[in-house]
């Protein structure tokens, strides 16, 4: 089925910290997290894919080769509050462990959450990437992570 | 000299004979003198440490996390095509279907294995059950944990999943996997002390070159690891303890 054929396919513009834009199509279509497996990617100091597993590339819908090389915000879904990222980011530079509900965006616009924890990569006492593992969240947290980034983007659209 | 070569206490039993052939060989082709330390438990295995008796280990993932960054052990090998996976598993006849079926306060079989407990917590997670809502019941062999399961004396039992493999067919036959991880990234590793630097290099390529005539192969295959053994970096090393470090908590 064509994406664009879903009654609830939106468009939506994206504006990244680093600046860039982009215009991402989203549906109302959730795909489950693969059983007992771990979504793993590793990134350098800027975001850039430098790793991606088996099961990442699966269900982000991409080729591997249009991930690696991308930036890790290619899965960023506009149901995601600002804060979140911002938070993550924040923490993994101080060299601290980041745990969170995501909800990522497939290529398809289609969406798959995720309890994802993000490590610093520390190398010789410096931090030189980033390793994110996702895994199979409970429905009882995804349901109050929701609620609480649909608030969090509210504010954040209000204050633009 | 003679260097130690510890197992880590989680293998099988039925391949214990398969690691004095190893030891065995390995003497032979690296020309090392080399005793094997089969510490049957985890407090054992850790006063070896302790006691700085361990000059090559056979590590699981998660003691080879702290062996590397914190006692200085070097990776050098780890076994090919074969990572560390686990099953959750219940009664044929349970009325546990999946998971999320599974409530605080279930009962759940385990060996003391903190590896295996991790990752399960881990997949328990979608069930909303923590650590301390779980009456673990702690059992000596994989065995116990499934005859626990049959008997639905507990809930679930925690398999290594080569363990649950090595059932025998009737046992099998009366338990049901909810979920078998298929993590693929995190596997036993073999380590060095920065001590047997000099003599790594011929221990190393004697591990490496087991594949390549049949009495090597035959020792492979008492290990029940038929693809061998494949070099593993510093950097691969660090990756699977930071992916580990994820799972922590």
């Amino acid at each position: 089925m064509m994406m664009s054929s879903l009654p609830d396919a939106r468009q939506v513009r994206l504006i990244y910290t680093d600046g860039t834009e982009r215009t991402v199509c989203c549906t109302a279509v959730e795909v489950p997290f693969p059983e007992g497996r771990l979504i793993v990617s590793r990134t350098d100091l800027n975001g850039i894919i430098t790793h991606a597993n088996d099961a990442f590339v699966e269900m982000s819908g991409y080729e591997r080769e249009a991930l690696i090389g991308a930036p890790q915000h290619i899965l960023r879904h506009p149901d995601m509050p600002k804060a979140a990222f911002q938070d993550l980011w924040a923490t993994v530079m101080r060299g601290e462990k980041w745990h969170g509900y995501v909800k990522n965006l497939r290529k398809d616009g289609s969406y798959y959450w995720v309890y994802a924890s993000v490590v610093p990569n520390v190398r010789s006492g410096v931090i030189a990437g980033y390793t994110s593992v996702r895994r199979k969240p409970s429905r009882t947290r995804v349901a109050e992570a929701a609620a609480r980034y649909e608030e969090l983007v509210k504010q954040e659209a209000a204050s633009v | 000299m003679t260097f130690n070569f510890l197992i880590a206490p989680d293998f099988a039993p039925e391949r214990f004979a398969g690691w004095h052939m190893l030891n065995t060989a390995l003497q032979k082709r690296s020309g090392m003198d080399l005793h094997l330390l089969t510490p049957t438990s985890a407090a054992e295995q850790a006063a070896f440490l302790a006691n700085d008796k361990a000059d090559l280990v056979y590590a699981n993932p998660f003691d080879a996390a702290h062996m590397m960054r914190t006692l200085g052990y070097v990776p050098f090998a780890r076994p090919a095509q074969r990572s560390d996976e686990m099953v959750i598993a219940c009664a044929a006849g349970s009325a546990v279907q999946r998971v999320e079926d599974l409530k605080p306060g279930c009962r759940i079989a385990l060996t003391d294995n903190k590896d295996i407990k991790l990752i399960g917590l881990r997949l328990l997670e979608p069930a909303d059950i923590a650590e301390t809502e779980v009456q673990w019941v702690i059992v000596e062999s994989y065995q116990a944990a499934a005859r626990l399961a049959i008997k639905q004396e507990v809930d679930a039992a925690f398999f290594l999943a080569d363990s649950f493999a090595s059932l025998s067919r009737m046992t099998r036959s009366q338990i049901r996997p909810l979920v078998e991880s298929a993590i693929g990234d995190i596997s036993h590793v073999l380590l060095a002390h920065p001590r047997v630097a000099s003599s790594l290099p011929s221990i190393r390529a004697a591990l490496l070159a087991l594949q390549a005539d049949a009495a090597g192969q035959s020792v492979l295959d008492a290990l029940g690891m038929s693809d061998g053994f494949e070099p593993l970096s510093q950097e691969e090393a660090e990756f699977m303890i930071d992916l580990m470090d994820t799972l922590l908590d």
